[in-house]
């Protein structure tokens, strides 16, 4: 059924749909919706579910690891600071291999302090052994939230699906709400290998040192590799349920393209615009839209990016005394493939809800096309400088 | 590598155990070991009738009334009497005090009264001996109740037609309704006990008439002598002793009361009198010489006194009784200041110089003490300071009598009277069975408090923890486990409504109340298996049973680390030294 949703009642609408049993999460802008309706729901009998009250975030996500080990499907959202609260805990949950799944509303850390839109939050866990995904639209968040489920229990690894604060999680937009039944179809019941079990008693977490440590995080590196394959089957089945379809990456008129946007999020959707208008004036650009970060999909990167000219990443977040961290990626994803080609030219956009306007993406074009080679430092977009 | 594996050979997903550390017998690192014990409570060692208070407040807090009740009885025979006019020292002594305030023990006594005891009390294998109680007070009758249970034949004199001496006599309704009372004194009676009312021993019949043929002598006649104020004028109609008017007023005669009545006294006789007097129609007054302070009568009373309107002169003393055609037209009064503490450690009251006034008064009750009437005792009876003298456990100076409550040396309370009728009954046991009363006793005693449990020397200890002569001290409660719950209120009716009559002002709790009040025990000194060693046992060395007490330690495994015994949160674990 087609509902009119703001981005956060999308995600509230999906973890519903998904029937998780255990919810424990923190209120925190931009976020809040999320939690707001699954609470009401909890109370009004919509979910069946546990909502656990908690007093931080870094107790929201120790409450869904310890009920995701006891076997119950275990859902949280959060945005920021509360993200960083969390940190130590997102280790735990990926090494303890606990299939949660956590909406993660984008926004800014402060100081200065800031309630706005930017990666920086999910950029900085991407070294916590979690899936993440970037949506560009409420739709899209609603069924990466319910396929993040199918890949997280796949391959035992938790998920995190990231929307952009207040360009999604406040904005309403015409959502197709899938019916109960196709989501049990395609989502089955929970269960774990090992879980929680007074009938069957285990120590969880237990001492690894130089035995089997190194051994088990192997394991992780290799479950994400299986997670690539494990999420394109699960947009596959997706589709056939529901006819929609997104991949790890999605290329937009990339046909003969010698010139490639590459973007993540909200951007995605200005820039569409912004190709088809050059396009229409002869420019030869095209898009490709990063919608899985980790693990990263770098063989279709490669192949899709290789044998291009000049690759404009926008980034909207930065690794300070680096770069762009998406930049990084596709350098690092394209390095070695061709002496010097594609040149790939990094920018910073967007940091703290600065919107990113069609004028800013054909600077971003303009500049990418004249220089003869990418300046040693990411190009900022709206700093003033 | 090598890589340990779960069940089907594959490492499992996360670092999850297959095995247990049982074969790891960490005992052996042990030095100290911890002991589940029980302690004295301090309510228990401060109630001179010797209750079990921890243990009939847990079973009332499992709402198993009937049990708490039964508890209740195998130490003392008056719960309903005390539920209501006990000056419970086991309150002061509570140590929930240092949280909020005391667990109302009085009040959840009262509740479970009402119920019928899981185990009424019977009557012991029957013995020879015969045994006289003389008083039906609270002294006698707990006296006649411990020994018939123990087997004797008990007889009780009274001089009275009724029973129950100061509780039937002296205490006001309102505070102590007859059919409470009258069914304490009913459970007593129906164990098979004598009674002969209306002859007065030493004076109706003799002492050598007693004893003939009987094997012992419980001498328990209270203290029913008036004690003058000693001023001038005090001879004149109109002035009349305190316990003589509430006599009066509890067997239905006329009172003859003025309007304006003077109650001379601070304790709790004078309270009632001052109450009762409201109660009559007249205005009373209360005339006490010292502060409010230092007035001897339960706070409640004087509250309750105060909330009803009545009146006080406080610092203030009679000097001379107006009189005027033979009978009291007003007292002449002197203000009075405090100075050094006396030897009750109350300072003492002096006169103020050139502050005398008349108070307007028709009627004056005296109620400054009570004394033993000495003239009915056995002669050659040795007295000491106005009463019989005894020792510590309750024998005369003459063979076969022992003596106890007001008119010995006790407190007059009724619960020191209860405490000193069933040390008597002990006494009388252990004489008559030719043993040795310290023999008996001493591992009876509760705490380092003079009184003993009846319980344990009629049913051995029950197994559990180990019982351990030491009283939990306040500090040694973990209040980190207990939540502030202010103590519940017990109903009380409106002044405006009870001076109008003599229903009871008290009305108890209810089910509900008396259930959160009684959860509110801290239990000191006794496991009620709350499961905190069990948390907090790293060793998983602790195994809870369904019996208090009764939890069993894993010896090959408890290393003596003491979290348990810190963790308790009522010092019911202590840690031995084991090498």
């Amino acid at each position: 059924m087609k509902k009119v949703l703001m981005g956060d009642h999308a995600v509230s609408h999906a973890a519903m749909l998904s029937r998780v049993q255990v919810i424990s999460a923190y209120p925190i802008t931009p976020q809040t919706y999320v939690v707001e309706e699954l609470a009401e729901a909890c109370r009004d009998g919509r979910l069946k579910a546990k909502f656990v009250m908690v007093e931080s975030e870094h107790s929201a996500m120790a409450c869904i690891i310890g009920a995701c080990a006891a076997g119950s499907r275990a859902f949280t959202a959060t945005s920021s600071h509360g993200l960083a609260l969390m940190h130590e805990m997102l280790h735990w949950a990926s090494g303890a291999r606990l299939p949660v799944v956590m909406a993660n509303c984008n926004r800014a850390l402060g100081p200065p302090w800031n309630i706005l839109c930017d990666h920086s939050d999910s950029m900085s866990q991407r070294d916590t052994g979690w899936i993440q995904f970037y949506v560009e639209s409420n739709q899209e968040a609603l069924d990466t939230v319910i396929q993040a489920y199918r890949i997280a229990e796949k391959v035992l690894l938790p998920v995190m699906v990231n929307l952009d604060g207040f360009f999604l999680t406040h904005t309403a937009e015409v959502v197709d709400v899938p019916d109960q039944d196709q989501v049990d179809a395609y989502l089955p019941p929970f269960s774990l290998p090992y879980k929680l079990d007074v009938e069957d008693p285990h120590s969880f977490g237990a001492i690894c040192l130089d035995d089997n440590f190194m051994a088990l995080k192997h394991d992780m590196q290799a479950a994400m590799d299986l997670a690539r394959d494990a999420a394109l089957e699960a947009d596959e089945a997706f589709a056939e349920i529901f006819g929609r379809k997104y991949g790890l990456l999605e290329p937009y008129r990339m046909d003969h393209a010698d010139t490639v946007l590459v973007t993540n999020g909200t951007i995605t959707g200005t820039a569409r615009e912004v190709v088809d208008d050059l396009r229409r004036r002869g420019v030869s650009v095209g898009l490709l839209k990063v919608r899985m970060l980790r693990p990263f999909p770098f063989a279709p990167v490669r192949s899709l990016l290789g044998d291009r000219e000049r690759i404009a990443v926008i980034d909207r977040s930065v690794s300070y005394g680096l770069a762009g961290g998406l930049a990084c990626e596709i350098r690092s994803a394209l390095y070695g493939h061709d002496h010097g080609r594609p040149r790939v030219f990094g920018y910073i956009a967007g940091l703290g809800g600065k919107d990113v306007v069609p004028s800013d993406i054909e600077e971003i074009v303009n500049r990418t096309l004249t220089y003869e080679q990418p300046p040693r430092d990411d190009i900022w977009i709206g700093a003033g400088t | 590598m090598q890589r340990k594996s779960g069940p089907d050979g594959a490492l499992p997903p996360g670092s999850i155990t297959f095995s247990d550390m049982s074969w790891n017998r960490t005992g052996s690192w042990r030095y100290l070991k911890p002991k589940f014990v029980r302690k004295f409570s301090p309510c228990s060692e401060s109630c001179p009738a010797g209750n079990d208070v921890e243990g009939f407040l847990f079973l009332a807090g499992e709402g198993r009334y009937e049990e708490a009740l039964a508890k209740i009885l195998q130490e003392s025979p008056f719960p309903g009497v005390c539920g209501r006019v006990c000056c419970h020292p086991c309150e002061s002594a509570c140590n929930r005090r240092i949280s909020d305030d005391a667990v109302s023990i009085q009040g959840i006594e009262r509740f479970v009264s009402q119920f019928e005891p899981s185990r009424p009390p019977q009557p012991g294998e029957p013995r020879e001996e015969k045994v006289a109680v003389v008083g039906s007070g609270p002294a006698g009758l707990s006296c006649a109740y411990h020994l018939r249970r123990l087997g004797y034949s008990v007889t009780v004199f009274e001089k009275e037609d009724v029973l129950g001496g100061m509780l039937c006599l002296g205490i006001p309704r309102y505070r102590l309704p007859r059919r409470v009372l009258n069914r304490d004194i009913d459970r007593i009676l129906a164990l098979g006990i004598g009674l002969e009312t209306g002859r007065r021993v030493g004076k109706d019949m003799s002492w050598d008439e007693l004893l003939a043929g009987r094997d012992a002598v419980f001498l328990a006649i209270g203290a029913h002598a008036h004690v003058g104020l000693k001023i001038e004028g005090e001879s004149c109609q109109g002035i009349m002793p305190g316990t003589g008017f509430l006599k009066k007023v509890n067997l239905g005669l006329p009172a003859a009361l003025g309007r304006r009545v003077a109650v001379i006294g601070g304790g709790n006789t004078a309270m009632d009198c001052a109450r009762v007097a409201l109660r009559l129609g007249s205005r009373p007054v209360v005339v006490y010489r010292r502060t409010r302070e230092e007035m001897p009568a339960i706070e409640a009373e004087v509250q309750e006194a105060l909330e009803e309107g009545i009146e006080f002169e406080w610092l203030t003393s009679p000097v001379r009784a107006l009189v005027d055609d033979g009978r009291v037209a007003g007292l002449q009064c002197t203000r009075n200041r405090l100075a050094d503490p006396d030897d009750s450690g109350r300072r003492r009251p002096e006169p103020v110089e050139a502050s005398e006034f008349v108070l307007d008064a028709d009627t004056v009750i005296t109620a400054v003490g009570e004394a033993v009437d000495l003239a009915v005792l056995p002669h050659g009876l040795k007295v000491e300071k106005g009463v019989v003298w005894i020792d510590s456990w309750g024998r005369t100076s003459m063979e076969r009598i022992w003596a106890g409550g007001d008119s010995g040396p006790d407190q007059r309370m009724v619960v020191h009277a209860i405490g000193a009728g069933k040390k008597a009954a002990l006494s009388i046991h252990a004489t008559l069975r030719g043993n040795d009363i310290e023999g008996i006793a001493e591992p009876l005693r509760i705490g380092s408090s003079g009184s003993f449990s009846m319980e344990r020397y009629l049913q051995g200890e029950q197994g559990g923890a180990v019982p351990v002569r030491e009283v939990v001290r306040p500090e040694q409660i973990n209040l980190d486990y207990f939540e502030h719950v202010p103590r519940i209120v017990q109903p009380r009716r409106a002044p405006s409504d009870r001076v109008q009559g003599f229903e009871e002002v008290n009305g108890g709790y209810d089910k509900n109340d008396a259930d959160l009040e009684a959860k509110r025990c801290f239990h000191c000194g006794t496991c009620d298996l709350c499961g905190n060693c069990w948390r907090f046992c790293p060793d998983l060395c602790i195994r809870s049973g369904d019996v208090p007490g009764m939890n069993l330690l894993d010896d090959f495994h408890c290393k003596g680390c003491g979290i348990c015994a810190e963790e308790c949160p009522r010092s019911a674990i202590v840690m031995e030294r084991e090498l």
